[in-house]
């Protein structure tokens, strides 16, 4: 018999239209008023994606550095953008390594990965990492779109039993985390991201119904934070840091409408809405970078992640040939069969990686592209997987940044320069200078020439 | 109320009594000064460590994160390290024997510990069921909710479960949501059609025209596809075919939902392609398997077919067709094949003849048995919802309008006692006057604002449903707080019980009991525990519970290779998931012991499942129990679900399955391993070397083997299973050996082997459960002190035989269900 799920499509043949608000198409001239920070130049957008179980750093790393590098197997997709990006490689993520705590290489990746901080090895309870970069900037820039930033994911599959060598899974399932303690959970259904970001009924209202019907949610609030009051009184204190945790999101939530008041136009999505979760990771993967690409090209948020696997990830992928689950292959013990496999798994990922920039590179954005406007990092926090090292690791960064990198060459940093610094200069390009994240030190050089 | 006065005399007695005579310095130091102190000294603290510094028992029991790090790296031997001189093996056991039975007697001697569970928010599941169950609404938002993070194995651990705002935004518009649709009846959806291709076939070929699935749904014609439905609501499942039906008798399709039969259509025709045929039914919100297929397709077909009830076409006019061979086996000479330089008539010729014998003779598949006919399903096309419920459901009305009725205005002391009714029960405990104050008050202002009467309802439920009254279960404090413990309110306890058993909020009855503050009453509390777990509603801890346990909800996920486990489809792996759930439930309906569990003789499967597990005499695609005397199977750890969950996408892993077994039956898991282990050679496995051969390496090293020669033998144990739980004698060109050695030299054979060790271990196995299913029921880790707890509800449930209701019982009776430990203790408390 053959089997085609749902949830797993294969071909979308739409004969109906499924409901999302799209009315208008979108010009060019209705760029929000909320848009840049300063007047006439388009927002910097920040964009983070993962890849789990690290890469075989001999098919990866260019052995020329400069702007005349060869192009390895894994990076030979992207050699028709090498203008648009840069591999820098000798970055590390100190952090991520035990320093006495034992096993848990995957877990410690996953969460050190955008935070810089040695989470605290724990099960269940007490769970503590750092703000990730990526909420760091959301949390001054995100006020000026509707969606703070973006949490996106192609690992559906289910958690079940314990995670990394006593690491509670909330390490391996979130990169993003919103405070030390709260992580940001990526959304893997593409449907239930495309009716977040564009099935809001309310844009097909008359403005009197939405007013009111903004009005309502505002008193709705009101209520929930008394009753949030009247319940602290009564709280031991590890429950009154749960209720604390429903406050700050309540005060999120709150900002959010009040935002989305004002930038009130209706968006046109450019894509159709899925139905599901496609049946093959290239359709997948593809599909929710295209729905980022529309979320950054709608300013709908200026900031995102994607996770194409979390760490430790058992993704089969027999469309090219590797029947077997990643995460076995990347202990490959230097063995060439999986080391092959695992090659081609990377190479896949770079392919589909390639396709989004192609598609980056020909939105317009403004006066330029999208591309030209978007800091990109592709990168893992594991670089030997075999041996679970967290140092030279895999960093592509694509995008010119409004003019801020100057992409196109092979980068290579003294071994001990945090992966960290590198966030900080592309928070400082959008505006956001924190004194420190994570673990570093400064902030990167020779990005721009 | 006596309970605590009896715990505390009986602290006070073993208190009283004399302790042992402190033996530090006799037994343990002398091993320390021996072997550990040269690094582990005051002066150099390798590794942090200063095992000096302990001069009596209370210093050592005191301090159990070092001890338990002790006790460990002796276990396993990786201290003292290599290049260091190793003390005999049995000074070692003495050492390990001093330190755990030292912490034993402290937590023996010391207070009873309730624990305290911080405040949990309804997790995805709880969330939908208590949606249904306060609103009547089935539309299961949560479903689409990130997921929930799960610690201690389960996703419902209070101190795990965070609240992004992402969550946040997502309460607040599936509160709008249902709100509505429990005033209103649910939004409207436009019917939308979506048409699916099959992305490759699939499908063992049946062994003989006679012996084959009739339902078709495993064979390679049919097609499948997992669909999200929004909405209730009828809707349309259309499969259109391709292919060719010799002979007269035409073909019958068959839809399916779920695995479940929805009706037949026939075919009159030889020339399948674009035949189409339909159904039109009601479904249920969520995610079901729809599923075509060509039902009972070797029959009505000519008799040379070899199946039932043949059908001859006329008879042929004089040297037409070729001759008809006999039953299963001949047929006409195949046409002889035509030569390059053919013409395109030659060629059309050919084709007629060919087609004609194989009209008339079954083919053989590559690789053994029988191709059948040559019809498939190509396309199936869902279309709906058509004829949606309007407005609310009658539930939905019953629960909101418990005075007045929502088409007449309602008078003010009535609509108060509606928001009350739905206060109290959305807050699972009496709302305040306050409350009901602010909803009303919530109302007025929305009604100046212009909305209708109903809207300003609508939107009181709407902030009753983000109320964190609502979205976490709070465990206040008393209001005299004093030190010591104390017991949890009667409503708390109702709603423990209901979100233990139920996974959802407690019922009227549950509600009337905390009111009258009967709750606690022994026979009450029992009456009310037997009716929970006769409602339907209890499934919950099946799927739920059992699910986790058992990590059978890892099953959606699996991927097993196509090329080398053909047979597994999303259809099979819907069986396998409900053989556990059937027996699992069976033994909760029926109240059996838990023990069999671990060895019952005894399963739940339909034909197809059946037949992937070699068990004969099941025909029908209903499920029903059958007997496993005389097969190698019994025990929840032989069903294909957990076999299959426990593998690689590629193969078995007797680690990982040994792990399971170790993690999950006999609570004794493994330590995680250490860093920089590779992992084995695939390729080889099964061609020149068994995987056997392959973990012997597990062996050679004494780091590894402490660790290996507890796991490994029991996943070797079942390697006559495949990674789909398929039986099998060879893995490759290897034929199995299933033989196994434990660490205390015993040796066993096979699955029947395996069951015999387990069995003899039933009271951990039983142990085990209990420590598993307190941990869901509190929704927080078991600490050292919950380890008598966990012996003791262990204990009484073995005086009934192990029962499901009387484990059930005796942990809603156990002292952390009950009691909580006040806040101040708990900084205190070490054990």
């Amino acid at each position: 018999m053959s089997f085609v799920t749902g949830k797993h499509i294969q071909r979308r043949t739409f004969l109906r239209g499924v409901g999302a608000a799209i009315a208008l198409p979108w010009l060019d001239s209705m760029r929000p008023a909320l848009a840049a920070p300063s007047a006439g130049a388009p927002p910097v957008r920040i964009a983070f994606a993962y890849i789990p179980n690290g890469v075989i750093l001999s098919d990866w790393k260019p052995s020329a550095e400069g702007r005349a590098y060869e192009f390895t197997r894994i990076l030979k997709p992207l050699e028709p953008h090498r203008e648009v990006f840069s591999v820098l490689t000798g970055l590390d993520h100190r952090n991520a390594n035990a320093l006495g705590d034992g096993g848990g290489d995957h877990a410690r990746a996953g969460a050190c990965f955008l935070t810089g901080v040695h989470p605290k090895k724990t099960s269940g309870a007490d769970i503590h990492v750092g703000i990730s970069a990526d909420q760091i900037a959301a949390l001054e820039i995100g006020k000026q779109t509707r969606f703070p930033s973006l949490e996106l994911g192609c690992d559906d599959s289910r958690v079940v039993g314990g995670c990394d060598s006593g690491y509670s899974c909330a390490y391996t399932n979130s990169i993003s985390w919103r405070t030390p303690t709260t992580p940001m959970p990526p959304e893997i259904n593409p449907r239930v991201v495309f009716e977040r970001l564009f099935g809001s009924e309310d844009l097909n209202l008359d403005p009197a119904t939405r007013a009111r019907r903004a009005a309502n949610r505002k008193s709705v609030l009101d209520l929930v934070q008394d009753d949030t009051v009247q319940l602290t009184g009564k709280l031991g204190v590890a429950d009154r840091r749960k209720i604390d945790e429903y406050l700050t999101a309540v005060r999120e939530i709150e900002k959010r409408i009040e935002s989305a008041e004002k930038d009130n136009r209706q968006v046109h999505p450019g894509i159709e809405k899925p139905s599901g979760i496609p049946a093959t990771f290239d359709e997948y993967l593809t599909l929710m970078f295209d729905l980022q690409l529309a979320a950054f090209r709608t300013d709908l948020t200026r900031i995102s992640t994607i996770v194409l696997g979390r760490e430790g990830s058992r993704r089969v992928y027999p469309e090219i040939g590797v029947p077997d689950p990643h995460h076995p292959l990347s202990h490959h013990r230097n063995l060439p069969d999986p080391i092959e496999k695992l090659t081609k798994i990377n190479t896949y990922h770079v392919q589909i990686l390639a396709s989004y920039l192609q598609k980056l590179k020909t939105t317009q954005d403004g006066d330029g592209t999208l591309l030209d406007h978007t800091l990109f990092v592709y990168a893992s926090a594991i670089s030997n997987g075999n041996t679970h090292t967290h140092e030279d690791l895999p960093v592509v960064l694509a995008g010119r940044g409004n003019g801020s990198v100057t992409p196109g060459r092979h980068i290579v940093y003294p071994k001990g320069t945090p992966m960290t610094n590198l966030y900080m200069t592309m928070l400082d390009q959008a505006g956001v200078r924190p004194e420190f994240i994570g673990d570093s030190n400064g902030k990167l050089d020779g990005l721009s020439v | 109320m006596k309970t605590i006065p009896i715990l505390l005399a009986a602290a006070v007695t073993s208190l009283a009594a004399a302790p042992p005579p402190d033996d530090f310095a006799t037994k343990l130091k002398p091993f320390l000064a021996n072997n550990c102190l040269t690094c582990h000294s005051a002066a150099l603290k390798t590794a942090d460590i200063d095992l000096q510094r302990y001069s009596k028992t209370s210093d050592v029991t005191g301090d159990p994160a070092t001890w338990d790090k002790v006790v460990e790296m002796l276990k396993t031997n990786q201290m003292p390290p290599k290049g260091a001189p190793h003390p005999p093996e049995a000074d070692v056991k003495a050492a390990v024997a001093w330190v755990e039975t030292a912490f034993e007697r402290a937590e023996q001697a010391a207070p009873p510990n309730p624990g305290r569970v911080t405040a949990r928010r309804l997790n995805r599941t709880e969330y939908n069921n208590t949606v249904r169950d306060l609103l009547g609404v089935t539309l299961r938002p949560a479903d689409d909710f990130p997921e929930d993070d799960s610690g201690y194995g389960f996703d419902n651990i209070g101190d795990v479960l965070s609240l992004s705002p992402v969550l946040m935004e997502k309460y607040l518009s599936s509160a709008e949501k249902i709100s509505r649709a429990a005033i209103f009846g649910p939004d409207e959806v436009k019917p939308a059609g979506e048409r699916f291709q099959p992305p490759g076939r699939r499908g063992a070929p049946p062994k003989s025209a006679t012996d084959y699935d009739e339902t078709g749904l495993s064979l390679g014609s049919a097609l499948h596809v997992n669909y999200h439905f929004p909405v209730d609501g009828e809707y349309v499942f259309r499969a259109t075919c391709d292919g060719r039906r010799p002979g007269v008798g035409g073909a019958d399709m068959a839809f399916w939902l779920d695995g479940k039969l929805l009706g037949v259509k026939h075919i009159e025709a030889n020339d399948l392609e674009g035949q189409t045929r339909e159904v039109r039914v009601p479904v249920t919100t969520g995610e079901h398997l729809v599923s075509a297929t060509f039902y009972k397709v070797f029959e009505r077909l000519p008799a040379s077919f070899g199946g039932l009830n043949p059908v001859e076409p006329p008879a042929a006019p004089a040297g037409g067709r070729g001759g008809r061979g006999g039953r299963g086996g001949g047929g006409a000479a195949l046409p002889p094949k035509p030569p390059a330089n053919a013409t395109p008539e030659e060629l059309a010729q050919y084709q007629r003849q060919l087609a004609r014998v194989q009209a008339t003779a079954p083919q053989r598949a590559p690789g053994g048995g029988i191709q059948p006919p040559a019809g498939k399903v190509d396309f199936l096309f869902i279309w709906g919802p058509f004829d949606q419920p309007k407005g609310p459901s009658p539930d939905s009305v019953k629960k909101i309008f418990t005075c007045g009725s929502p088409d007449a205005a309602l008078t003010p002391a009535c609509r108060n006692k509606i928001l009350t009714d739905l206060a109290s029960r959305a807050y699972r405990r009496p709302a305040t006057a306050r409350e009901v104050g602010e909803l009303a008050h919530l109302m007025d202002t929305a009604e100046a604002r212009g909305n209708s009467f109903k809207d300003s309802l609508a939107l009181s439920i709407q902030a009753i449903l983000v109320s964190p009254n609502f979205l976490f279960r709070v465990e206040r404090q008393p209001e005299t707080p004093a030190p010591g413990n104390s017991r949890i309110g009667q409503y708390e306890l109702a709603s423990r019980l209901s979100y233990f058993i139920w996974a959802s909020m407690p019922d009227t009855e549950l509600m009337r009991c905390a009111a009258q503050q009967t709750l606690r009453n022994p026979a009450v509390l029992q009456a009310q525990v037997m009716r929970m777990l006769k409602d339907p509603k209890a499934h919950a801890l099946v799927e739920d519970f059992g699910g986790q346990w058992l990590e059978t909800r890892g099953l959606e996920s699996a991927k097993p290779d196509a090329r080398k486990f053909g047979e597994f489809d999303d259809y099979l792996r819907l069986l396998m998931r409900r053989e556990t759930e059937m027996f699992l439930e069976n033994i909760m309906r029926e109240d059996r012991s838990i023990v069999d569990i671990l060895n019952g003789k005894y399963t739940f499967v339909n034909e197809r499942l059946a037949k992937f597990y070699g068990i004969p005499g099941v025909t029908g695609e209903e499920f029903r129990k059958v007997e496993l005397t005389g097969t190698p199977r019994g025990g929840v750890w032989t069903q294909g679900s957990v076999l299959t969950v426990s593998s690689y996408a590629t193969r078995t892993s007797p680690v990982l399955r040994g792990k399971w077994i170790l993690e999950n039956l006999l609570n004794e898991p493994p330590p995680p391993p250490p860093p920089n282990v590779p992992t084995l050679d695939d390729s080889k496995v099964g061609q020149s070397v068994s995987l056997r051969q392959q973990l012997e390496a597990h062996r050679k090293d004494a780091v590894c083997a402490s660790c290996h020669s507890r796991m490994d033998p029991l996943g070797l144990g079942l390697e006559n299973f495949d990674a789909v739980g398929a039986w099998r004698a060879q893995d490759g060109k290897i034929p199995i050996d299933a033989s196994g050695t434990l660490p205390d030299g015993r040796t066993f054979t096979g699955p029947d082997g395996l069951r015999e060790v387990l069995t003899a271990r039933s009271d951990a196995f039983a142990e085990c459960v209990v420590d598993k299913m307190l941990t869901y029921a509190l929704g927080r880790g078991l600490e050292r002190y919950d380890k008598r707890t966990v012996r003791d509800i262990a204990r009484k449930a073995a005086a009934n035989h192990y029962r499901f209701s009387s484990v059930v019982l005796e942990i809603v009776k156990s002292l952390p269900f009950e009691m909580r430990q006040a806040e101040q203790a708990k900084a205190q408390a070490k054990l």
